[in-house]
């Protein structure tokens, strides 16, 4: 069956919406590791030089980023210098496109096996916790609370608008091409 | 709690019942299966186990080729590359895994390697690496408690790296499990009782995570019937075969659940502390229980009310006033553990154990975090709220 012109928009749209979030989350877990120290403490117990991607199977969007050291991650793009050691895999574009846009919690996607899990499982884990912090860092509480199992009691406003403000800044020098990442 | 998306697979067919051994061989010949292998531990051979399944085969005119019965409890890469060697040299056709979870496991990769090729096991280690059907293979249980003969995991640890390899793959399911009452008739108090509580947990983790699906709860709650209706007159007469196949069919059902839901914090916890402490894991299933329902409460009211109804019974559940159910379940769980403890002195709490020390929580605590099946709990769980959770179960 042919198929409409509405839905090829449609689909280019989503597309671009899940590579676009993927470019973002991927500068956004950069810029977190240097203003936040939990997540900071959760990425350290990864080894230097280690390879993390989000990717959407057969041939959609890639996320990359590498743990540099102490604690650091470093957004690459789409292209990893050598072979991954950890990667989640969306199924479909439908499955990345409903994580991204806070239909469905990263948590549920697991459960639902939205995603598969190549590599270690304890990192995997590890990883989560990093991307449901950024999450709640980086979105408004209204949307955080679709996207993660608990929205932590712990974070306070002050320190979630101080955190994302940073990270919002590191972000957007990161966009222009005027990153200082290890300052 | 119900998941508006899911996923069910077990293609697995389940032989149980009185004599169930004997359609073994029929099963084989289906296959074309000539040479078959056992793959069992000393401790069956011991017991007397291997026996009836030597006889059921030379009965049905199917000569077993090669038994290999020294599985040790933690199976190692070394001995899979054993029983393939072994496998080869006696040019056999076909996999029966007579034992428990390690026997069962060491089956499973001992297939991987026989079918695929080589000796290198660590190339199939890991999710959906295999890609076609592996050679005929059975699964005899002979504890009533960890559900492998329905799951498609093995885990193998590599002694020379120091790290557990996981293998996931529907072609490591067996091509038919058998159940036969006998084989769990001798089994231990204490090991029926750990192990009980490992498919009582299977079922309740199951029944309250978040992968919960329809079809897995009916399994979930069935299991969670015969466990609460068999496993104490069991534990009194414990030639009791009518129970000891319900608690064999409970086992499987829970497996069959679990296995398409998932598991939660309770494993996390009991991962962590086998790992640290090395107790056994239908024991870490029953310390760690009802404190992860407890933590979880306020997100699973529901269906761990509903539990209440098969764990206890419809006049218990009907004299229970529904805010109170999900409690009661709990208290319910408490009490059989009181009675096992009684019976058999099934540890209730880590210090009972006499294995584990106060120094090693927070340990235990930080490797639970790094658990795959903690991202099942409903509840989202930090490390100070699993360190509050360990100390709460120490006594």
């Amino acid at each position: 069956m042919e198929i409409r012109p509405f839905q090829t928009l449609t689909l280019r749209a989503r597309r671009f919406y899940v590579g676009a979030m993927f470019q973002v989350m991927g500068r956004a877990l950069q810029a977190m590791t240097e203003v936040d120290g939990e997540a900071c403490r959760e990425t350290r117990q990864l080894p230097p030089g280690f390879l993390f991607e989000m990717r959407v199977l057969p041939s959609g969007p890639v996320m990359v980023v590498e743990h540099t050291k102490d604690g650091r991650l470093r957004f690459l793009g789409t292209d990893a210098p050598r072979p991954i050691n950890l990667s989640i895999q969306f199924k479909h574009m439908v499955h990345a496109f409903r994580v991204v846009s806070f239909q469905e919690k990263t948590a549920i996607a697991f459960a639902n096996e939205r995603m598969l899990v190549d590599g270690d499982i304890a990192y995997a884990v590890r990883m989560t916790r990093v991307l449901n912090r950024l999450e709640t860092f980086i979105l408004p509480r209204f949307l955080a609370v679709r996207a993660v199992k608990q929205y932590p009691r712990s974070l306070g406003f002050v320190e979630k608008t101080a955190g994302a403000a940073r990270i919002y800044l590191r972000v957007l020098r990161n966009l222009i091409g005027n990153e200082r990442p290890y300052e | 709690m119900s998941s508006r998306f899911f996923e069910f697979f077990c293609p697995v067919k389940v032989i149980a019942g009185k004599a169930a051994l004997e359609h073994l061989p029929w099963e084989m010949q289906g296959l074309s299966v000539k040479r078959p292998m056992i793959v069992t531990d000393k401790g069956i051979h011991q017991a007397g186990l291997l026996e009836p399944v030597l006889a059921a085969c030379r009965e049905g005119g199917v000569q077993i080729a090669a038994i290999f019965d020294d599985v040790p409890p933690d199976s190692s890469t070394s001995v899979v590359r054993e029983i393939a060697t072994l496998y080869r040299d006696k040019h056999c056709d076909a996999i029966i895994a007579l034992g428990g979870g390690s026997a069962i496991d060491t089956g499973k990769a001992a297939n991987i390697l026989v079918s695929m090729g080589g000796d290198d096991l660590e190339q199939y280690s890991g999710a959906g690496i295999l890609k076609h059907p592996l050679r005929p293979f059975f699964v005899i249980p002979t504890t009533a408690g960890t559900g492998s003969e329905v799951t498609s995991v093995a885990v193998i640890s590599d002694e020379q790296r120091g790290v557990k390899l996981p293998f996931t793959s529907s072609f490591l399911l067996p091509d038919a499990a058998i159940i036969d009452p006998r084989m769990t008739l001798t089994l231990p108090p204490h090991i029926t009782a750990a192990t009980a509580m490992d498919a009582l947990t299977h079922a309740t983790e199951a029944f309250i995570g978040l992968a919960k699906n329809p079809l897995s709860d009916a399994y979930a709650t069935a299991a969670i019937q015969k466990i609460g209706q068999w496993l104490l007159p069991v534990m009194n007469d414990p030639k009791n075969e009518e129970g000891r196949l319900e608690l064999a069919l409970a086992s499987t059902m829970a497996g069959i659940a679990f296995s398409n839901s998932m598991v939660g914090l309770v494993h996390a916890l009991g991962h962590a502390t086998g790992a640290k402490c090395h107790l056994p894991h239908g024991v870490c299933m029953s310390l760690y229980l009802p404190y992860a329902l407890e933590y979880n409460l306020e997100y699973i009211r529901e269906p761990l009310g509903e539990l209440l109804l098969h764990l206890e019974g419809p006049e218990r559940y009907a004299q229970t006033p529904t805010e109170q159910r999900a409690e009661s379940c709990i208290a319910a769980i408490r009490a059989l553990r009181d009675q096992l403890h009684q019976r058999c002195g099934l540890p209730r709490t880590l210090e009972e154990t006499g294995q584990v020390e106060f120094s090693q929580l927070e340990a235990i605590a930080q490797l639970a975090l790094d658990d795959g099946a903690i991202l099942f709990s409903p509840q989202e769980v930090s490390f100070e709220d699993a360190h509050a959770l360990v100390c709460r179960a120490w006594s």
